[in-house]
């Protein structure tokens, strides 16, 4: 199963690089377009010099986290995203349900879009020149917490654009209010979570829990402590929670398809 | 004129039609207001005053510009399927009418938008002012106000209608709206108020239509424009007005010239 679906997702790379010059003006435009965000935040500190008490190289590096792995989310996701939406308002999914290969998969590998990597490519920018100012960080250990966290970041994302997704099975279309979660998930995080109200730090850390791409363990990597006394540790369970999430999103997948009444257009 | 007050009307009862949308716009636009207030916060800790801007000034701007989105603020968008319908072809039938077709356009967009600006706008702010204590404006600043959303509206309306209708000549414009929506979002105040711009992009920023979209309003209703200043922002918002309006009547003329109807 592995198999078939990394060679679906390897020939619809293949066949976007067909199209190269469209291809790098896509990639190039959306690192631009979304690090903008950055630019402001840089902008801002240079009037202000300091956000919560974190200075510049430190809000990077939480944005670098929050943008890595949200861009691999929308690129790896992405088959969720509106053209789920589309699949399910023309009936289309139908014809998914028939094949003998588990729908979540077809539906992955539908539409892996390698162009939406300019966010992830524009964060690890932001990612290295903050880490480049961070001397204590070049430990094998904290390099893997880096690595865990992103990863960790990416799974908790695609999941939330999955659950878009399955709302569909039941309203035809994707609610807006997911943008919130993702979108606004990732600006949000992208700044120190102890300077937001206890409920919206309880919401992105436990509902939601995408705060666990960059806060937790950039209080690790910084050796900062939280105000409001979040432990540090807290950063290794970022990959348990990641997979408890997921694991509850699929469920909640299983369940929409099972209740899945094709609209018959 | 007459016709033209009509499809305003219509398309004012078309957009209280989509409520589900019209309540998640306002999610959307309050979680993003709380998210930069609560930054905001943390930007100033304390202090009083930063580039002539109080935190309490700072927060009515978040909200403000998070309540103009649906009137423009921020980007333009696909608007009204104009580019759409250019590029299906299905527009000829619109244009063949006999009315000015950017008048009727303008019509729906101002409908639309006035409806925006009444509903999803006007709550947005009120959750400013209740949660967040956002300034509640005074009479004189809402009823000049009134006058720059107006030009705000007519100039973003403008400003779509010309990028929309290129698509008559390109065949495909999303490179253009990603250009003009960067541009746009940064130099418009709507990302972050003018006031905190380094001297020299403050100086572009000024030089430019988008100011005119954005900053201006929002500064208007804050009372931050003031007698001879707010004669100046209007002036400038009419002239804008006027030159991109007329620039895109004189797209319009050209596009005309271009098409070609194939009889069938």
């Amino acid at each position: 199963m592995l198999a078939i679906s990394l060679r679906l997702i390897g020939a619809r790379i293949r066949s976007q690089m067909q199209y190269k010059t469209s291809f790098w003006l896509d990639l190039v435009g959306t690192a631009v377009s979304t690090g903008m965000e950055f630019v402001v935040l840089f902008l801002l500190l240079q009037r202000f010099t300091l956000i919560g008490g974190w200075r510049l190289h430190e809000i990077g590096l939480l944005y670098g986290l929050t943008s890595v792995s949200f861009g691999l989310a929308e690129m790896i996701g992405r088959g969720f995203d509106s053209p789920f939406e589309r699949l399910i308002q023309h009936g289309d999914f139908d014809r998914v349900l028939t094949r003998p290969l588990s729908s979540f998969v077809q539906v992955l590998a539908s539409e892996v879009q390698l162009r939406r990597l300019g966010r992830a490519v524009q964060g690890a920018g932001v990612l290295i020149f903050s880490l480049a100012q961070v001397e204590a960080f070049w430990t094998p250990v904290l390099l893997l917490l880096l690595l865990l966290s992103i990863l960790s970041g990416a799974l908790i994302y695609v999941g939330l654009i999955v659950i878009g997704a399955t709302i569909c099975f039941w309203t035809i279309k994707t609610p807006e209010v997911i943008n919130v979660f993702t979108f606004g998930g990732q600006q949000l995080t992208s700044l120190p979570l102890s300077i937001y109200d206890r409920w919206i730090r309880a919401v992105f850390l436990s509902i939601a829990p995408v705060a666990f791409a960059s806060y937790p363990a950039a209080l690790v990597i910084l050796g900062r402590s939280d105000p409001h006394g979040l432990p540090a540790w807290i950063a290794w369970c970022a990959p348990v929670v990641a997979s408890v999430f997921f694991a509850a999103v699929l469920g909640f997948w299983q369940i929409g398809v099972r209740r899945y009444q094709s609209t018959g257009t | 004129m007459r016709l033209y007050y009509e499809i305003a009307i219509r398309s004012f009862r078309r957009a209280t039609i989509y409520r589900s949308a019209y309540v998640a716009g306002i999610l959307t636009n309050a979680f993003f207001g709380v998210l930069f207030s609560s930054m905001y916060r943390a930007l100033y800790e304390g202090r009083e005053r930063i580039a002539g801007l109080t935190l309490h000034d700072a927060i009515s701007y978040v909200w403000l510009s998070q309540a103009l989105i649906a009137i423009g603020a921020g980007w333009i968008s696909w608007h009204m399927e104009l580019e759409r319908g250019i590029r299906t072809g299905d527009i000829v039938a619109d244009l063949a009418r006999p009315w000015n077709f950017y008048a009727f356009w303008l019509s729906r967009v101002l409908g639309e938008r006035l409806f925006n600006l009444l509903v999803r706008g006007s709550l947005t702010y009120l959750i400013g002012i209740l949660y967040f204590d956002a300034l509640i404006p005074s009479i004189e600043a809402l009823a000049a106000f009134a006058i720059a959303v107006l030009l705000s509206i007519l100039i973003s309306a403008a400003l779509n209608f010309l990028v929309n209708i290129t698509a008559f000549w390109l065949i495909d414009i999303t490179g253009l709206v990603l250009v003009t929506n960067l541009t746009m979002g940064f130099f418009s105040g709507f990302l972050l108020p003018l006031a905190f711009f380094p001297p020299a992009l403050a100086v572009i920023a000024q030089a430019l239509p988008f100011q005119a979209i954005t900053s201006i309003p929002v500064r208007t209703l804050l009372g931050q424009v003031r007698g001879a200043d707010l004669a100046l922002a209007l002036t400038t918002q009419v002239c804008w007005a006027m030159a991109l309006t007329g620039a895109a009547l004189l797209a319009l003329r050209a596009a005309m010239r271009k098409i070609v109807l194939q009889g069938g």
